[in-house]
């Protein structure tokens, strides 16, 4: 075991003590064995040469044991005249099994950055709480706050190190800055890209299908939200595993705001059933 | 690549320890069903897609099994495991503690792999002394959650194998729960089930306690710590009646459950491997409901 | 080119796909404990009843002790469609010769007929036995492993239990058994499976059979009664299930509804 923060030395605030003991720039231990040069956390590498698949070949031959994480989304996140709207579903499987109905995927970074959370559930969420804790340490170096660019980029940098070890990350990083209203998409290849408009998750398809056909820059905030809404919604119709609530936020100039919580299987289906005949209603009576 | 992000990658290994190959010849031969001589790896009619140098494979995991669960109510916590440690078709033991008291408030269960559960809680155990005499005081259960989220997660790419519960009272002394999946993801809620039983459990939690597959019309009855710990039984005998790495109640009596109960800053433990009570001043000043539920508990472990 | 015998083209083909990462379905097993004894005059065979897919407990309260004549039973471990079939094919085979023959069968006959037909499918049905039976000869105990090979002992365990019965058997057989000794011998047996091998559990089923009378006796002991139920139970009122939509259609005048009226006696009796 790794028991080098048991000689931490006390009040090393604004030091970075290389070696064993590793605390950030706050003198706060971080309790991982390294840190990388850019101030991120280093994670320990599995034993061997083949880090990707050295979680399939452990569990070589045992199908009925082998480890499985959170998985599963339907995410988006577009900008408009208005600024951006983030809508996700809450659903997170585990092979077959519904892991959670209730995930909040939507990642409060900090009061003015949001980012979502699709692929693994464990690598998104402990790497964007990561970027937080980073974006602050810049507030209060730089006396401003980080732009949604150098944010993106350093969750984007960051994961770019561990490529081909077997993260799983697709999440947008969204937020408003000096710019303006941003939105950046980042994968777990590194892959890092500035748009208007992005969709990720197994049930993406399905949510593309419906924002292209109701996107324009012009869109009022409230048709807006509830394309965002809609989107979704007929992406866990469809997705199996997408479902649970539809989570919606709306990034403004002063911040984002949480904007509604519904269920997606019960409220909104009846909602929009009764509304238009675009549901398909052939299930129900069968 | 750079090596100081794969600090594994100069440590010695068994030669032979990595990459697929010859482990599974083994594994498909004891499949054939016992009885079967043979002359070397081409003896039984077998395809191997892996062309080229064979290596055994590393196997560092083994599952033991085992459910964990938690609930909580308004003002409590009740975090319950069984106690049956397997290991394929056998029973080892049929008393080990998946349990680890963390603090007054704090409890964590973890099901999986035994050797992963007992390093998992020696590092927590000591990062949580480490913060006592740091600060002068207890962790607080949202603190402890995210530090085993950490903890989890470091070990991201060579995973601990274990499935936690954390249950306990917060500073408001209201009753939570975390549920994490092995490498820390994890959620706040109300009740949670992970482990062995996790699928045959966590819908019948859902249902009784969060009022899931009922209409909305209908108000849930908030569960008293009586009727909670009689749910949290009831779930551990049911599954014990089908998953056969969690048991229910033992057909000889052994107690198989291990029922921790957290109420403001209480703690009760009743386990036949320690004290009854892990400190004594729990005792003192125990509301009257508090009493009821050691003597529902104590009755259980008879 | 024509050939003779079987082909396992297909075995081939299936190690390649699960070597490739496809899973063959899930076939139900009898993780098992089964045994037998021989005593004085007959044998006592022994099962427990549980039924496993993976983790999961498939059947509380299975039969594995299966027919194959009146004066011949055999207990199955391995693949329960396997162990049943087998079985049972053999069981209607032997019935047909008695038909024919006009003589009780003798446990030998079985035994031959199981292991030529296990070897013939070199294991791949995933049969094993504990065969037992009184004829002519006196009493008769074997086992049948999947590929066709077998015993005869005074003595057999097979399953994944094996190793906790013959352990019993081991510490308390001797000669001359009594048939009370060998019941309770049978049963202590199976109950070593139970508790100590986590692929046997419920009940411990006994077959006996003497010279002209066999006697099958289901749930001998039971071993893991359910010891507790949550006191208020569960109750769900009514309107728990919220009604969405409801349609009403009349029955279409084509068919018509017949009502069979059973009398009572009747259906009192099943």
């Amino acid at each position: 075991m790794e028991l080098g923060f048991l000689d931490r030395p006390h009040g090393a605030g604004g030091v970075r003590v290389t070696g064993a003991a590793l605390v950030d720039e706050l003198g706060y231990s971080l309790g991982c064995d390294r840190m990388h040069p850019t101030g991120a956390p280093v994670l320990t590498a599995p034993p061997g040469d083949a880090p990707a698949s050295f979680l399939t070949e452990a569990f070589r031959g045992q199908d009925d044991h082998a480890l499985k994480f959170l998985h599963g989304t339907t995410t988006l996140a577009f900008v408009f005249q208005g600024g951006v709207v983030v809508a996700v579903d809450s659903r997170a499987s585990m092979g077959q099994y519904i892991g959670s109905g209730s995930v909040r995927k939507i990642i409060e970074i900090n009061p003015y950055l949001l980012g979502t959370m699709a692929g693994g559930a464990a690598d998104c969420s402990f790497w964007e709480r990561d970027l937080g804790r980073r974006c602050r340490l810049y507030e209060l170096r730089n006396k401003e706050r980080i732009s949604v660019a150098a944010a993106s980029k350093l969750l984007a940098n960051t994961v770019y190190g561990y490529k081909g070890m077997g993260l799983s990350m697709g999440t947008m990083i969204t937020g408003w800055d000096k710019t303006g209203p941003n939105l950046f998409y980042v994968d777990n290849d590194g892959t890092r890209l500035k748009g208007h408009k992005f969709s990720v998750g197994s049930g993406s398809t399905y949510a593309y299908g419906v924002l292209d056909q109701g996107y324009h820059w012009d869109l009022t905030v409230e048709d807006a939200l509830e394309l965002g809404r809609r989107s979704i919604f007929h992406a866990t119709h469809r997705d199996a595993a997408s479902g649970g609530f539809i989570n919606v936020y709306h990034v403004k100039e002063d911040g984002w705001v949480n904007i509604s919580h519904e269920d997606s299987g019960m409220t909104k289906y009846y909602e929009y059933k009764a509304q238009s005949a675009a549901v398909d209603s052939t299930a129900m009576e069968s | 690549m750079d090596p100081l992000l794969r600090p594994g990658h100069n440590a010695p290994h068994l030669p032979a320890a990595m990459g697929p190959g010859y482990a599974d010849v083994f594994d498909r031969l004891s499949r054939q069903g016992g009885r079967v001589e043979t002359t070397g790896t081409n003896a039984l009619p077998t395809f191997d897609a892996h062309a080229g140098a064979k290596q055994a494979s590393f196997q560092p995991y083994q599952n033991n099994g085992g459910s964990v669960v938690a609930v909580a109510g308004k003002d409590f916590c009740v975090v319950a495991s069984d106690t049956r440690f397997g290991l394929g078709f056998a029973v080892p033991t049929r008393m080990i503690s998946r349990n680890l008291v963390l603090n007054d408030k704090v409890v964590l269960a973890t099901a999986g792999m035994q050797a992963d559960t007992c390093t998992l809680h020696k590092v927590l155990r000591i990062r949580l002394d480490m913060y006592r005499q740091n600060h002068g005081k207890d962790m607080s259960l949202g603190a402890v959650s995210q530090l085993l989220s950490n903890t989890l997660y470091y070990k991201r790419f060579f995973p601990y194998y274990t499935f936690n519960v954390l249950g306990g009272v917060d500073e408001n002394g209201e009753g939570f729960c975390y549920g994490y999946d092995a490498i820390g993801s994890h959620e706040k809620v109300k009740v949670v089930c992970t482990g062995s039983s996790q699928s045959l459990i966590q819908p019948v939690l859902d249902n009784q306690v969060d009022g899931k597959q009922m209409y909305d019309g209908q108000p849930v009855a908030e569960l008293s710590l009586e009727q909670t710990v009689e749910l949290v039984k009831d779930c551990f005998s049911s599954a014990g009646e089908r998953d056969i790495y969690t048991v229910g109640l033992d057909g000889r009596g052994q107690p198989p459950l291990y029922v921790k109960i957290l109420k403001l800053a209480f703690v009760l433990t009743s386990h036949p491997l320690r004290s009854k009570y892990t400190r004594s001043h729990f005792i003192q000043g125990q509301s009257p409901a508090v009493r009821d539920s050691q003597t529902t508990t104590d009755t259980y472990f008879t | 080119m024509e050939r003779g015998g079987f082909s396992f083209d297909n075995c081939v083909r299936n190690a390649m796909l699960e070597s490739a990462g496809y899973q063959p379905p899930k076939a139900r097993k009898t993780g098992t404990t089964i045994c037998g004894v021989i005593f004085e005059g007959g044998v006592v065979l022994g099962a427990d009843t549980r039924a496993t897919s993976g983790n999961v407990v498939f059947e509380k309260n299975c039969e594995k002790i299966h027919y194959i004549a009146p004066n011949i039973y055999c207990c199955g471990a391995g693949t329960a469609a396997d162990t049943e079939n087998t079985t049972g094919l053999i069981a209607s085979q032997l019935e047909l010769h008695r038909l024919s023959t006009g003589r009780e069968s003798r446990v030998i006959t079985s035994l031959t007929m199981l292991k030529q037909m296990l070897f013939k499918y070199q294991g791949h049905v995933s049969a094993a036995l504990v065969l037992g039976g009184v004829d002519l000869k006196g009493p008769h105990l074997y086992t049948v492993y999947p590929h066709g090979s077998s015993d005869s002992l005074p003595y057999v365990t097979m399953g994944s239990g094996s190793l906790a019965a013959m352990a019993v058997f081991e510490a308390n057989y001797k000669d001359n058994l009594t048939e009370e000794e060998a019941k309770l011998l049978v049963k202590q047996a199976i109950s070593a499976g139970i508790f100590n091998d986590l692929g046997s559990g419920g009940n411990v089923n006994l077959c006996v059979i003497k010279k002209g009378k066999t006697e099958v006796i289901k749930g001998y002991a039971q071993e893991n009664p359910r010891k507790y139920r949550r006191p208020a139970g569960y109750s769900f009122p009514t309107g728990t299930t919220s009604v969405l939509e409801s349609k009403f259609q009349r029955p279409v005048s084509e068919i018509a509804v017949v009502t069979e009226v059973v009398s009572e006696s009747v259906s009192m009796e099943t």
